[in-house]
């Protein structure tokens, strides 16, 4: 019988397949840019997003380039808030007589700085250590999910108020690295959770086989496969910052005197008589951190839908 | 023939933790108590059935898996610790090709950076000549060098395979570990690539051991094959050996389920197959001890060796 079998195998397994045309068989996985592309036009919603805040972040920080430091710092009380479109104030003026228009535009340039470089500390910081502890495992993770978990349970807007009033020299990249510190958490986690998962693909196996260090797999072979993820999330994360920004600049303990913050603006409307008079006080910067943070988190969703590639539209 | 390799008395065993203070109630014997020598410029094939530790041994082979017992000897050294093998750039003459050729390549690479991945470690190369044998191996398994600045998507299973095999050969080793290597492929593909495989192997005279679970590739690819079950050897010996004289109940299951296409004498081969199941229940507690576990294996002839139960040794070895 087994005799029989192996004239019937044997030829087919030694006959000479032909050779496969190179050219023929290349399949054209379409890239991520075109990817990202249709699911914007797929998303009317996240189009227009992506077109308003492209005009919004492309205003403030020409524009911010032009505003003397004098426009958001002197005081002048006579032309108090003055009624939008009145001697040329557009959206009129505050309660110290300054122009809201300029106002606007500082304060959004030093918020969207400021998540923006919350959002850069938090994801490098987050990527680093959620490559280690997915990538090693064992003692290694379980130590340091420990004190994240651990950190995760403290109330941070309290402890960076604290931190923010015994800090003794005390200036915006202060705030930026104390709410860093609570910035990184949920990236570590996002992070490592991928790369549990990607470091037990045989291509990992296959770079320590091929004499790779540690440290290059993790940053040469595994990291490179986590970008689609990284965009996700920083994009979805400096919307957040914007409002952790802005909360804490609403209670008094964001951005130093000085430093126009729209929390501070918004802020305001504290005041009853604006609040329920006044509107056109308060309402610029409360409908701009709407937009932006709205229009971020469409443009957010097309990512990670893209990245998906279940959650996709087209 | 020169050793190549010594493995003695191989053990990996994964703890299995449970309970409330998740101690360790139990190991899952994957490997226990392997032992064979690998001699230079031949091919070995593992042959078991699902969960029988083949992939695990494969893998403690080339590293990737923690031993629990036993010594792994190359060049005179036991290469069981990380530290020695990175001491004596062990993985530059022990390479693996494995089974998934997809998840083997990374996604975000060109196929140039992958193939140049182990040349880079392990032979300090200047530029110029490291592009030279990427091309040049490139060219050994059969893909134009226009593939180089492509990524792994772009090509079909057979193609990816051919690139895992010439990054396993790229710093000319000495043992390649195939891990299924054909098992994810189609038939037709199956062919082109154990061809190359086949080829490649006579041509650099590099040794293989050869993991499968399909005895019709395991027999058309190698001239030595051991047989394991529940993670210990049942059977080895030469292809010979175990095809032409199985001796162990095991081996002769697996090899009358290998399907024929005979329909002439089909009910024949159907009352074969029933009476070898039917031994195999039988003679079960006789070749296996009270755990379910398989003997040690003793010498029947100068190649064939065998898992008998103690009885038979006498027997077995006084030949």
């Amino acid at each position: 019988m087994s005799e029989q079998n192996e004239t019937q195998v044997q030829p087919s397994l030694q006959a000479t397949v032909p050779e496969i045309k190179d050219g023929a068989v290349i399949v054209e996985a379409p890239s991520t840019w075109r990817t990202i592309k249709r699911e914007f036009l797929k998303d009317k919603v996240a189009l227009v997003s992506a077109v308003i805040l492209a005009v919004l972040f492309l205003t403030v920080i020409i524009w911010s380039f032009f505003i003397p430091k004098t426009a958001v710092t002197n005081v002048n009380i006579i032309d108090q808030y003055l009624a939008p479109g009145t001697q040329g104030h557009i959206l009129g003026t505050d309660e110290q007589g300054r122009d809201q228009l300029l106002m606007l535009v500082a304060s959004a340039k030093n918020s969207l700085l400021i998540a923006f470089m919350i959002t850069v500390i938090g994801q490098v910081v987050g990527i680093i250590i959620g490559l280690i502890t997915g990538y090693f495992r064992g003692v290694v993770d379980t130590v340091i999910m420990r004190i994240i978990d651990f950190w995760i349970v403290l109330p941070f807007i309290m402890i960076i108020i604290v931190l923010v009033s015994i800090v003794p020299k005390y200036n915006e990249w202060t705030l930026i690295w104390i709410i860093g510190l609570f910035a990184w958490q949920g990236t570590t986690r996002l992070i490592r959770s991928k790369v549990l998962s990607e470091s037990d693909r045989d291509y990992v196996r296959a770079s320590k086989t091929s004499g790779s260090s540690n440290f290059m797999i993790m940053f040469r072979e595994i990291l490179p496969n986590l970008a689609s993820i990284i965009i996700v999330d920083s994009t979805l994360t400096f919307a957040g910052n914007i409002g952790i920004e802005t909360t804490l600049s609403f209670l008094g303990f964001g951005l130093p005197n000085g430093t126009p913050s729209l929390g501070t603006m918004v802020s305001a409307a504290t005041d009853p008589t604006v609040l329920a008079t006044k509107a056109y006080v308060w309402l610029p910067p409360v409908i701009f951190i709407i937009v932006i943070c709205v229009g971020i988190s469409f443009v957010g969703q097309v990512f990670r839908r893209a990245a998906d590639a279940r959650q996709r539209l087209g | 023939m020169t050793v190549l390799m010594e493995i003695k008395d191989l053990k990996v065993h994964y703890p299995i933790r449970s309970g409330f203070w998740n101690r360790i109630t139990d190991y899952v014997y994957a490997a226990d108590g392997i032992s064979f020598t690998i001699e230079a410029g031949k091919t070995y094939g593992l042959v078991g059935e699902s969960g029988s530790g083949k992939s695990t041994i494969g893998k403690a082979i080339v590293g990737l898996e923690k031993i629990t017992g036993g010594e792994i000897i190359y060049n005179g050294e036991d290469v069981s610790k990380p530290s020695v093998r990175n001491k004596m750039k062990y993985n530059k003459d022990v390479q693996m090709i494995f089974q998934d050729s997809l998840s083997s390549l990374n996604p975000k690479k060109t196929i140039y950076q992958i193939i140049a991945e182990p040349i880079r470690n392990f032979d300090k190369m200047d530029k110029e000549s490291e592009k030279q044998r990427v091309i040049e191996l490139l060219d050994i398994v059969g893909l134009s060098k226009n593939a180089m600045y492509q990524y792994p998507h772009q090509f079909s299973g057979g193609q990816r395979q051919r690139i895992g095999i010439a990054r396993a050969i790229a710093t000319n080793p000495k043992l390649i570990i195939a891990d299924e290597p054909v098992s994810a492929l189609d038939l037709s593909i199956q062919a082109q690539v154990l061809n190359f495989m086949k080829r490649i192997q006579k041509e650099l005279g590099i040794s293989f051991l050869f993991i499968s679970h399909d005895l019709g590739v395991v027999r058309h690819m190698t001239e030595n094959i051991a047989i394991m079950h529940l993670g210990r050897f049942v059977e080895l010996g030469t292809r010979e050996d175990i095809y032409n004289n199985p001796q162990h109940i095991y081996t002769k299951r697996l090899l009358s389920a290998i399907p024929q296409i005979d329909i002439a004498n089909r009910e024949a081969n159907k009352a074969k197959r029933a009476q070898v199941e039917a031994e195999y229940q039988e003679k079960r507690s006789h070749f296996y001890d009270k755990d379910g576990l398989a003997y040690p294996m003793h010498q029947i002839s100068d190649t064939h060796w065998v898992s008998t139960p103690p009885t038979q040794n006498s027997e077995g070895t006084g030949k």
